[in-house]
């Protein structure tokens, strides 16, 4: 019997006991091919699916490495069935490729001609594709070369684009690192990016993803449109690439609701671009005003589905992808992967913070019990009205100003789902709320306050889920959600995870997670879907009861 | 010694063999036994039934069939002669001709060596066949020929060898017969003159006789070398890397069919009225066993042949399939021997799984375990085939692409008489034994050989995963086995944790559910804590701690009568909440005091509903304590092995061996004596003369071997007895084809009308 660290399931996961003396070395292997899964703290759990291995032939991998490598790490013997498929699924990819012809330009070409045919016979793709050349090839319209990708990994065929793609207009952008150089990480992404011309680039909130994106436009020197979830987050990416990069403000162009700036770096949100009037997308013209040369996909986790048709459109030009984890609710990886292109680039969250580029985090679960009449209230309750009953009992504004009198001396958020529990919570504890109603200017305001110290306390919405840069926050009190979402949680997380500077005594800070949940109704139920995630990225918790928390 | 020995008929040297000899014979001819023969005619003359013949021929090897076509074309023969006409080496062919002999497919006859008379019909152009007719009796000696052949013009030299290519037959169509050499005009006559084709029958058929043919092919029967058996084309591999990739799939098979059959020990599914399994429960099946449907039907059909599962009356008294009691012991046995019974079953169960799913001629869908999934050729193909992949050198695997069908072609050589279909189940065999773990990568692990000599695999044991004693228990709440667990053990964790991932390691989640099903069951919070903390080997992490207790005090605090199904609780919120709970109005509760509440909803139906609204409830004893229950497990008893087909263990195979030795001993001493009462009665009454039917055929076969004339007394239709002198020509259906010196020409008679045989008095 082999005694590796790795146990090879028959439902194609892998498990990974990382206490064992090979296991870093197995990881190394595993990489490229399966999809971290969970990370709890003795046995990792990977994936292997059709998408991440054809992200690793893409990446250059072949089959025999693949089942080499699973043979070679395996503890026991490896399922004959899973390297039977394994070697069929690696071998789809790559049998259709999309090349340019000197004469007849984009064209879909095949080594292997019953695939082909197959293709061809596919309802779906016969409107994209024009005549025969010969009997491998067949011309694709320009137009539908991200539709066609896409259709052809629904079918189980993905094409490898060797289409190349535009240089785009040139404009020149450099990387000023005058007092700060990019972390290996973060340059080891960028350049797999740029050596795979296109892809997803995923990494842990507060790891800097805004970097991997100015070091992948200072390697492009092209004009650039960003794409970010909304108008805060468009600012930080302004600030941050005037600080960063030899842009100046007025190369930098905002496009949202409210300013309309074309630029030769032009951050847009998602909300304008998806804005239809009469059943037309008004703003789309933004993506044919100038001859971009990179396209970077903020939070592509959350990227909409009409910002998925256009993406279809840009395939002639670069495209970067940035998010903290490939999760999507509606699963559709596989569409992130036809359009924008595979993973490029990953890292564990644990492997961040040991190398210190993100702060340790302390999650705890405080359970409150219900007063009597709450809970007659709620046993009685519709089941749609329940999660919002047992989330905003009052019981939680108690615990929530405890929590803060504990870590009163570290900046703190406080996050909630419901205006009337913010508002609450805001009234008891003195201080100011941000909900989606807060006009963006007085919200920048608070922001800036909070960062600079001036405010330790701030009552926010999900408004403050994403992008929002505080790398001050030390302690975060989430009172209710989005139901059982895992991201959010994960997003919530990130928020506390920038490293800030060292206390004078050169302690690292501990960013310090609460959920404050009512014992006994759904609210724990969802709490514990939510923190399934953080379990499986390795982040214990502690579950407290209200009267325990020693105050 | 044997080659000096001359017989007058294949009876007599029949009756000169040794007492191995006949057993020889008999046990690989097992047809010659059925019904034992009387006396040495009756077998001979069995011996060359064409049914028999035809069995006989169906078991031997493509080249040992070509010795036999060779001694056919060459009439009568010498062993010595007969060796220079085959394309082979010399000892190869004394070797397989000693087989033909020994299976009585050949004798030596007073004037040489020859085969037994129908085997030419039997061979009928078959495989192994050179397509030569036999040699004529005055066949002129090789050098005429040779002059002939060369005084041939070009046309009719490429005319004979395109003849020779094509069973050596034409017809006349419109050429003249005789025809003198000088006179031929077309290429077909210049033949015909020069007798390099000669007619045959009165029916215009021309043939190139056999002494033509073997002068164009140099010589020998056939223009390439016959013992030359095609390689298995293979591609090296590990041997440690094959055995542990078949033990890999040793283990997931036997875990599977585990795993299905505690499933359907309490939720067994319906057998279908064909007496198969529904497509929907199988494909219930493969998806709990996490394989496609067809390795999922193969499962099935193997547990089911090993006994494993049976048939068991439902409440409704509707047929299911159910574990049966052979499970349970099989569960006891040690790993190697479980899978042996699994290996061994599918060695011999005459059923073809990769027929499930598809679709009779009527258009309908077979099911497994259905009667139309039998295939009595099964167990041969696979044994076949894995005898021939567990003969390649250790670490030789069957190459990807090409090495299947270089195994079916190897396979057809050395049966070449067998179905077509062979190719499709030898491919079916290979990938079933994939599955089941009897080869790995397309190579035999180190246990094959065993199994397939003495049904058990020890050599298996030391490649399966040890079994372990201990979890490791992680802080999301799972707890992973890092190999197979202990079973005591495996069946408690399984009590307080959902499986997630099954295969070398288990993956356990904890669910409130689930702990509350240890708690059902009886288990205590510290009973709980003390297990968790026994069997982790790490700490256990503070929420699954929390988990335990959070159910715990939830659990039981409301309890439930049966009686008079009253609700009680400490906790008069409790009783509150579910008085007035919206979905609890169909339950009729009623409060009776602050903490009691009583139903008038029976506790079977309102135990579960309770459960659905939230409530934690244990149920009360009338002597007030908690009851606890678990679900009824189901069993049925062990199925009798119907058709003989599960010989389930190496005793009752080699006791059967044992009875089929007896057998045929029994058989030769029995002919012995049958020949021996026969000879008795010959010497009484006048010589040959015979009237059974079988008696009569005897004779008549003996008459054309040796091609004498006999006098028949033959019945007819007017029922008189009459004697005609004929030549026997061929015995077959039950007719015998004579010619008859009386009507000068080729007759058929009734075999059963012929009353009496004897050889005709020498005239004069």
């Amino acid at each position: 019997m082999n005694d590796g660290p790795l146990i090879v399931q028959s439902d194609k996961t892998l498990l990974l006991e990382i206490d064992h003396e090979r296991a870093a070395d197995c990881r190394r292997a595993i990489a490229p091919f399966a999809e971290l899964e969970r990370s709890p703290e003795h046995v990792h759990t990977y994936r292997l699916t059709p998408l991440g291995l054809w992200n690793a032939r893409a990446a250059g991998h072949d089959a025999e490495q693949v089942i080499d490598t699973l043979l070679t790490f395996s503890r026991y013997a490896v399922p004959h069935a899973l390297l039977v498929d394994v070697a069929e699924t690696m071998a789809r990819y790559g049998r259709l490729r999309l090349e340019k012809h000197p004469t007849h330009g984009l064209v879909l070409a095949s080594s292997d001609r019953p695939v082909l045919e197959e293709v061809l016979r596919a309802k779906k793709i016969a409107g994209m594709l024009g005549s025969r050349i010969d009997d491998d090839t067949v011309v694709v319209h320009g137009s539908e070369r991200g539709n066609l990708k896409q259709a052809l990994l629904k079918l189980g065929w993905p094409a490898e684009d060797f289409a190349g793609y535009v240089d785009g207009e040139a404009h020149p952008i450099d990387l000023l690192e005058d007092g700060w150089t990019l972390r290996d990480y973060q340059r080891h992404a960028a350049e797999s990016f740029w050596h795979g011309g296109s892809g997803v680039v995923v990494l842990p909130c507060g790891a800097g993803k805004t970097l991997v994106g100015a070091a992948a436009m200072a390697q492009a020197r092209a004009t650039t449109l960003i794409l970010v979830t909304n108008t805060v987050s468009a600012r930080q990416w302004k600030d941050e690439l005037v600080r960063r990069t030899s842009l100046t403000e007025d190369e930098i162009g905002e496009y949202s609701g409210t300013v309309k700036e074309i630029r030769p770096v032009t951050i847009a949100t998602y909300q304008v671009l998806t804005t239809r009037r009469k059943g037309t997308y008004p703003h789309l013209e933004l993506l044919d005003a100038r001859d971009w040369g990179l396209i970077v996909y903020d939070e592509v986790h959350l990227l909409p589905a009409p910002i998925f048709r256009m993406t279809a459109d840009l395939q002639a030009r670069r495209r970067i992808g940035l998010t903290a984890t490939l999760v999507r609710e509606d699963g559709r990886e596989g569409d992130v992967f036809s359009l924008i292109g595979p993973k490029r680039y990953d890292a564990p969250w644990k492997d961040i913070e040991a190398q210190g580029w993100i702060a340790p985090a302390d999650c705890v679960e405080v359970r409150v019990t219900l007063p009597t009449s709450e809970r007659l209230t709620y046993a009685t309750a519709e089941p749609e009205e329940r999660y919002r009953l047992a989330s905003c009992t009052h019981e939680k504004v108690r615990v929530v100003r405890d929590l803060v009198a504990l870590h009163a001396d570290s900046p703190t958020l406080v996050i909630g789902q419901y205006l009337e529990q913010l508002d609450e919570l805001a009234a008891a504890l003195d201080a100011p709320v941000i909900t989606g109603e807060t006009p963006v200017k007085e919200r920048q305001r608070l922001f800036d306050a909070f960062r600079t110290g001036e405010i330790g306390l701030l009552v926010v919405s999900k408004v403050a889920n994403f992008s929002i840069d505080l790398p001050s926050a030390e302690v975060a009190i989430q009172v209710s959600g989005s139901f059982g979402s895992r991201q959010e949680e994960a997003q919530r997380l990130g928020r506390l995870l920038r490293p800030g500077p060292p206390s004078p005594t050169g302690e690292r800070k501990v960013a310090r997670f609460y959920t404050v949940v009512s014992r006994d109704t759904v609210d724990a139920d969802f709490a514990q879907n939510r923190q399934r995630f953080l379990a499986e990225q390795g982040y214990a918790y502690r579950i407290v009861d209200a009267e325990d928390l020693g105050v | 010694m044997a080659e000096e020995l001359r017989f007058r008929s294949l009876a007599d040297q029949l009756r000169n063999w040794s007492d191995e000899q006949l057993s020889a014979l008999l046990a690989h001819r097992p047809d010659l036994a059925t019904t034992t023969p009387h006396d040495f005619g009756q077998l001979a003359s069995r011996s060359a039934a064409r049914a028999s013949l035809a069995r006989a021929l169906d078991g031997l090897t493509t080249f040992e069939l070509s010795v036999l076509d060779a001694l056919v074309v060459a009439g009568q023969t010498t062993p010595a002669e007969l060796t220079t006409l085959i394309d082979a080496e010399p000892s190869a062919v004394a070797e397989a001709l000693a087989r033909v002999e020994a299976l009585a497919l050949a004798w030596r006859s007073t004037d040489g060596l020859r085969a037994v008379g129908g085997l030419s019909d039997a061979l009928g152009g078959g495989p192994g066949t050179s397509g030569l007719w036999p040699r004529t009796a005055d066949a002129p000696s090789g050098d005429v020929l040779r002059t002939r052949l060369a005084e041939l013009s070009e046309p009719a030299r490429r005319m004979l060898e395109h003849l020779l290519e094509s069973r050596s037959e034409a017809t006349t169509s419109g050429s003249r017969v005789v025809v003198a050499v000088d006179d031929a005009r077309t290429p077909a006559e210049e033949l015909l003159a020069r007798r390099l084709l000669v007619p045959r029958g009165g029916n215009g058929t021309l043939v190139v006789p056999g002494e033509v043919g073997l002068a164009l092919r140099g010589g020998h029967t056939t223009d390439r070398a016959v013992d030359v058996e095609p390689s298995v084309a293979t591609s090296p591999r590990t041997t440690a890397l094959i055995d542990r990739t078949a033990a890999g799939a040793a283990f997931e098979a036997m875990r599977r069919v585990e795993m299905l059959l505690e499933r359907w020990g309490t939720a067994p599914p319906a057998v279908l009225r064909n007496g198969g399994l529904g497509v929907r429960d199988l494909r219930a099946a493969a998806a709990w066993m996490q394989v496609d449907d067809a390795q999922a039907a193969l499962l099935v059909e193997v547990a089911v042949a090993a006994g494993l599962v049976g048939q068991r009356a439902d409440n409704e008294g509707d047929l299911a399939w159910v574990p049966s009691d052979a499970f349970d012991a099989w569960l006891d046995q040690p790993t190697s021997q479980r899978w042996a019974r699994l290996a061994t079953t599918w060695l011999t169960m005459p059923r073809s799984p990769a027929r499930v799913g598809g679709r009779d001629e009527a258009g309908k869908v077979r099911n497994c375990l259905s009667a139309e999934i039998g295939e009595p050729q099964a167990p041969a193909t696979r044994r076949a085939t894995l005898e021939a992949i567990a003969e390649l050198p250790a670490g030789e695997t069957l190459a990807a692409g090409t090495g299947l069908a270089s195994l079916v072609a190897h396979l057809t050589w050395r049966r070449p008489r067998r179905p077509r279909s062979w190719g499709r189940f030898t491919e079916e065999a290979c990938r079933e034994a994939a599955a089941l773990g009897m080869l790995g990568l397309g190579g035999a692990p180190a246990y094959l050989r065993e199994l397939l000599d003495h049904e058990t695999a020890s050599a298996l044991d030391p490649l399966l995963p040890e079994p372990v004693d201990h979890v490791l228990i992680q802080a999301d709440l799972t707890a992973v086995a890092p190999g197979p667990l202990e079973s005591t053990l495996a069946r408690s964790l399984h009590l307080v944790a959902d499986i997630e991932s099954q295969g070398g390691a288990t993956v356990y989640r904890f669910t409130r559910d689930s702990v509350r099903r240890a708690l059902d069951v009886g288990w205590t919070a510290v009973e709980l804590h003390d297990f968790l903390g026994s069997v982790s080997r790490t700490p256990v992490p503070q929420p699954l701690t929390y988990l335990v207790d959070d159910t715990v005090r939830t659990f039981g605090s409301i309890r439930v009568g049966h009686a008079e199904a009253f609700l009680r609780a400490d906790d008069e919120n409790a009783l509150t909440e579910l008085l007035h709970h919206p979905q609890a109005a169909g339950l009729g509760l009623r409060r009776l005091a602050p903490t009691v509440l009583i139903s008038s909803t029976s506790l079977d139906v309102l135990l579960p509903r309770l459960r659905e609204l939230g409530a934690a409830p244990v149920v009360e004893g009338p002597d007030g304590a908690v009851q606890v229950t678990r679900p009824d497990v189901l069993r049925a008893r062990t199925p009798r092995s119907g058709s003989g087909q599960r010989r389930s263990d190496a005793a009752s195979s080699r006791s059967s061996a044992a009875r089929e030795t007896a057998r045929i001993a029994a058989a030769v001493t029995s002919l012995r004596a049958g020949d021996r009462a026969a000879g008795a009665v010959g010497a009484a009454g006048p010589p040959s003369e015979v009237l059974s039917p079988s008696g009569a055929l005897a004779a008549l076969r003996e008459a054309i071997d040796t091609g004498t004339t006999v006098v028949i007394g033959y019945l007819d239709n007017q029922g008189m007895t009459s004697d005609r002198v004929v030549d026997p020509r061929s015995v077959d259906g039950g007719s015998l084809v004579a010619f008859d010196h009386r009507a000068d020409d080729v007759r058929g008679f009734a075999v059963h009308r012929i009353r009496t045989v004897r050889p005709l008095a020498p005239s004069g």
